[in-house]
């Protein structure tokens, strides 16, 4: 007789709002699983009928992890609906902010997040938990403490341009608002150092990233990781070596589809803001990957679905023809009715398909052989999809793969200011439609803009969580988390890791909740305590 | 030894990305180095699931001892009072704060949504949010304008948006070393250690400011914004130019006004068309809002003067040194 379970954990993590995650169980294994978003706020509802310059103080606050994200978006949506200026400073000054806030996620986001989750008992019959408890369990780890305060010195540079961080809104229509001066740019390039110093090489890689970035392969990656002791026994080494061994590249597979929008404008080749002149200009290329073959972004391929949201229906659009949303009454999990509206999250689709988001999306753009020599040209993932897939080890180590190059790129970035040239360029305000995209630490984010009679007529956000904790959309196919959790093997019912590790994996915005029920009969069963 | 419990409402997370920042207590030194034991945060929290909704309940029923309850994110009433735009371990949030407000020692509000309602408050307030113990500069808010704590204390308010870091970590450093005491408030419950001087203190601006000469966006420190785009420094409280962001800078600093986030009405004005990065004003050149503690009159007639008499002075090319910046 098949043994049937119901898992409620609630809640898994971590960030702004729950998420609870149904899941059904039988003989161990996931059958089905659903995701709710279960918190609202309704901005795009609170900036209709402002001033168009609104969400550049609102959408900041959104995610207060992806702050930088969303500024780098709303502003490119004013300046394609503007049409403004923009000087190739005011472009560096951009690329570095969202440059510091990606690089500050990577530490914060894999010790604060996943990997205490690796020092879970779950793991302790493998010869290597001794090591990854001794590093990485919250805030008495080694590497936990190193980490987490390290982080804090990227968005030191941040706030240099910005002020501060999180919150600021210094990316504006035109440009930037701050003109750096010498010293700005010099205390820069000396914390960057810093944080190669104390973290990036030292704890992270053991190597010099240099040496890292000759990696091409999987097979020189194994062959990277057993080089020398110092990178064996790095913390990029160590979860190489302990994902593996803890089977984290068996579970999370997913949809298989992955979406981005790129990022990082070029300084030269967006002064003129256009949505169609956008992918050429990006050097962490955007687009549409299907498992077999990648095709050239258009945002028009985007629609979002409510039909298991709770907003009035509306049919599948894309975000410029989409009403602003209206709530409807929502459920606790328990009284969720899950063939009718379940979550405050849209379901994103891109060519009718859900796709996932995410840093592994980026790094597959990344290895498109299509790339031009502005871009950033990279097959390692490529080699990585074909030789393990996607799972929740893939999706880790894509996330990690980008700190080194990122370094890199902040430090050229820096170079490249021209402290005698321009940082802003007054626009002239009009009416008229945006669009403004990029690459938050955790993916595809975008904004969609109509001004109307100087005020905002619709304003439309979908954040990388839309597109991965989504649910099903208008033909029932599920969302890249509700995919991700089907075929998950739970080795413990009664402590659920395996499904902390594959919505963590996907870090998404939300708090996460998980609840468990009887494949067959639907109903809960049981309350487990965790 | 404190006990806190950290939990989010219709929040961004961006007060505990700030908390993350701190330094001089780090996160990581304020659990091991002076005695604050997280219970729960959802970031940053080890306990799952069921662990989570037992510990509150355990809270509530007097079996664990909370001595500091966080809450970030406005309280979300919506709709129709009900709360369930916000379930929490199955409930809404606001019947959880509601329970654990009233065993908690203190209560303290971080950030604009969780202080005044913020952001998501803003017509036409769409989730019905609220501030803990205001909404928008209203005393009340979810808990009521007479609600004390156990440590008989109303709502703690640390403002911003976000918080500070350090605004936060020397508020469970004083409470957890005993010196709560030492912590006074001010009409909005505010700190007065850090919300007395205005952000204007210490702005590499005010000699501009003083000078009438105005600044905007892509300059280089030779001007003050308050007078074209909008900035509130000289009516915010806050220090955020006495200890600065990120150990660097601040906004003005940076170039960027202020929005007078720690003010009760943070986005000001609304967001109303032509209201963001302008400096509203009346007949086209009176600032609307002037500095604080200044009569409107008043400060129009000395600026006025100042401003007229350093055109004339610029038109005849004997004032130049204050409007340079530096490269």
């Amino acid at each position: 007789m098949a043994i049937t379970k119901e898992l409620n954990i609630s809640p898994v993590g971590r960030v702004e709002g729950d998420l609870d995650v149904k899941v059904y169980m039988e003989d161990g294994v996931v059958t089905r699983a659903h995701t709710q978003a279960a918190m609202f706020r309704g901005f795009e509802q609170i900036m209709a009928g402002k001033d168009p310059q609104s969400g550049l103080i609102v959408t900041p606050r959104i995610c207060g992890i992806c702050g930088g994200s969303h500024l780098y978006c709303a502003s490119s949506a004013l300046d394609t609906a503007w049409g403004t200026t923009l000087p190739p400073n005011a472009l560096l000054l951009r690329a570095l902010g969202q440059a510091t806030e990606t690089i500050q996620s990577i530490p914060r986001w894999f010790y604060a997040i996943f990997a205490t989750d690796l020092a879970n008992k779950k793991f302790a019959n493998k010869p290597l938990y001794a090591e990854v408890v001794k590093r990485w369990a919250a805030y008495v780890g080694t590497s936990f403490q190193k980490g987490v305060t390290t982080s804090a010195l990227p968005v030191q540079v941040y706030a240099l341009f910005g002020g501060q961080w999180p919150h600021s809104s210094y990316m504006v229509p035109g440009g930037v608002m701050s003109a750096p001066t010498l010293k700005d740019i010099t205390r820069a390039h000396a914390i960057m150092n810093q944080f190669r110093k104390d973290w990036l090489e030292s704890i992270f890689l053991g190597c010099s990233i240099e040496r890292y970035m000759q990696i091409k392969t999987w097979d020189d990656l194994m062959e990277w990781v057993e080089e020398n002791e110092s990178q064996r026994n790095s913390d990029l080494g160590l979860y190489i070596r302990a994902g593996i061994e803890f089977g984290l590249h068996k579970f999370g597979q997913g949809v298989g589809k992955f979406v981005a929008f790129g990022t990082y404008i070029h300084k030269d080749l967006w002064n003129q803001p256009k949505i169609e002149t956008r992918n050429n200009a990006v050097i962490s290329p955007g687009g549409f990957w299907d498992g077999k073959k990648y095709y050239e972004l258009d945002h028009l391929q985007v629609q979002e679905h409510v039909k298991h949201a709770w907003y009035a229906d509306v049919p599948a659009a894309h975000p410029w023809d989409e009403p602003l949303p209206t709530p409807l009454p929502s459920q606790n999990l328990a009284e969720t009715n899950f063939n009718d509206k379940y979550s405050w999250s849209k379901a994103p689709r891109y060519m009718n398909f859900a796709a996932e988001a995410g840093p592994l999306s980026r790094v597959i753009m990344n290895a498109n052989p299509a790339n031009k020599a502005h871009q950033f040209q990279d097959p390692l993932f490529m080699d990585i999809m074909e030789k393990m897939g996607p799972s929740v080890f893939t999706r880790t180590l894509a996330r990690l793969h980008e700190a080194p190059r990122l370094y890199l790129m902040i430090d050229e970035w820096l170079r490249q200011v021209d402290l005698n040239g321009d940082f802003y360029i007054k626009p002239t305000e009009r009416d008229g439609k945006g669009w403004g995209a990029t690459e938050a630490a955790r993916g595809a984010l975008a904004h969609w803009i109509e001004i109307e009679n100087g005020v905002i007529k619709n304003y439309q956000v979908m954040a990388p969580t839309t597109w991965n904790v989504g649910p099903n959309d208008e033909t029932g196919n599920p969302g890249p988390i509700e995919a991700a959790l089907e075929g998950t093997e739970i080795e413990d019912p009664h402590d659920p890791v395996e499904v902390g590790l594959v919505a963590r994996s996907f870090d998404s915005c939300l708090v996460c909740t998980v609840h468990a029920h009887d494949g067959k009969s639907g109903q809960e069963l049981a309350k487990f305590k965790l | 030894m404190a006990n806190v419990l950290w939990l989010q409402g219709g929040a961004c997370s961006g007060n505990t990305m700030s908390f993350l920042n701190a330094e001089e207590p780090t996160v990581v030194d304020l659990v091991t180095d002076f005695g604050v034991n997280i219970l729960w945060h959802p970031s940053i929290g080890l306990e799952i699931g069921h662990q989570v909704t037992e510990l509150l309940d355990d809270i509530i029923k007097g079996k664990v001892q909370c001595d500091i309850l966080v809450y970030e994110g406005s309280i979300i009433k919506g709709p129709k009072n009900t709360g369930t735009m916000n379930y929490f371990c199955d409930r809404p949030m606001k019947d959880w704060v509601r329970e654990l407000s009233e065993v908690a020692g203190f209560v303290v509000a971080i950030g604009d949504c969780a202080t005044w309602g913020g952001i998501p408050a803003v017509e036409p307030n769409p989730s019905e949010s609220t501030g803990v113990q205001f909404l928008r500069k209203e005393k009340g808010g979810f808990l009521g304008a007479n609600y004390k704590s156990k440590g008989g204390l109303p709502v703690i308010n640390i403002p911003g948006c976000p918080a500070h870091p350090d605004w936060i970590t020397q508020i469970l450093v004083a409470i957890a070393t005993g010196r709560i005491g030492d912590v006074l408030l001010d009409d909005y419950h505010r700190p007065k250690t850090f919300f007395t001087d205005f952000v204007q203190t210490g702005c590499t601006n005010v000699v501009n400011f003083a000078n009438k000469v105005d600044g905007g966006f892509g300059k280089r420190g030779n001007g003050c914004l308050f007078y074209e785009v909008g900035c509130r420094g000289p009516m915010t409280r806050a220090s955020c130019n006495k200890i600065l962001w990120n150990r660097q800078s601040s906004k003005t600093r940076a170039n960027h006004p202020c929005l007078g986030c720690t003010e009760p009405g943070f986005p000001h004005h609304d967001l109303a068309k032509g209201s963001v990065f302008k400096t509203l004003k009346y007949l086209g050149f009176l600032p609307q809002d002037v500095p604080a503690g200044n009569s409107k009159l008043g400060y129009y007639m000395r600026a006025g003067f100042e401003k007229t008499m350093h055109a004339v002075e610029v038109g005849l090319g004997i004032e130049k040194a204050h409007s340079q910046g530096s490269k």
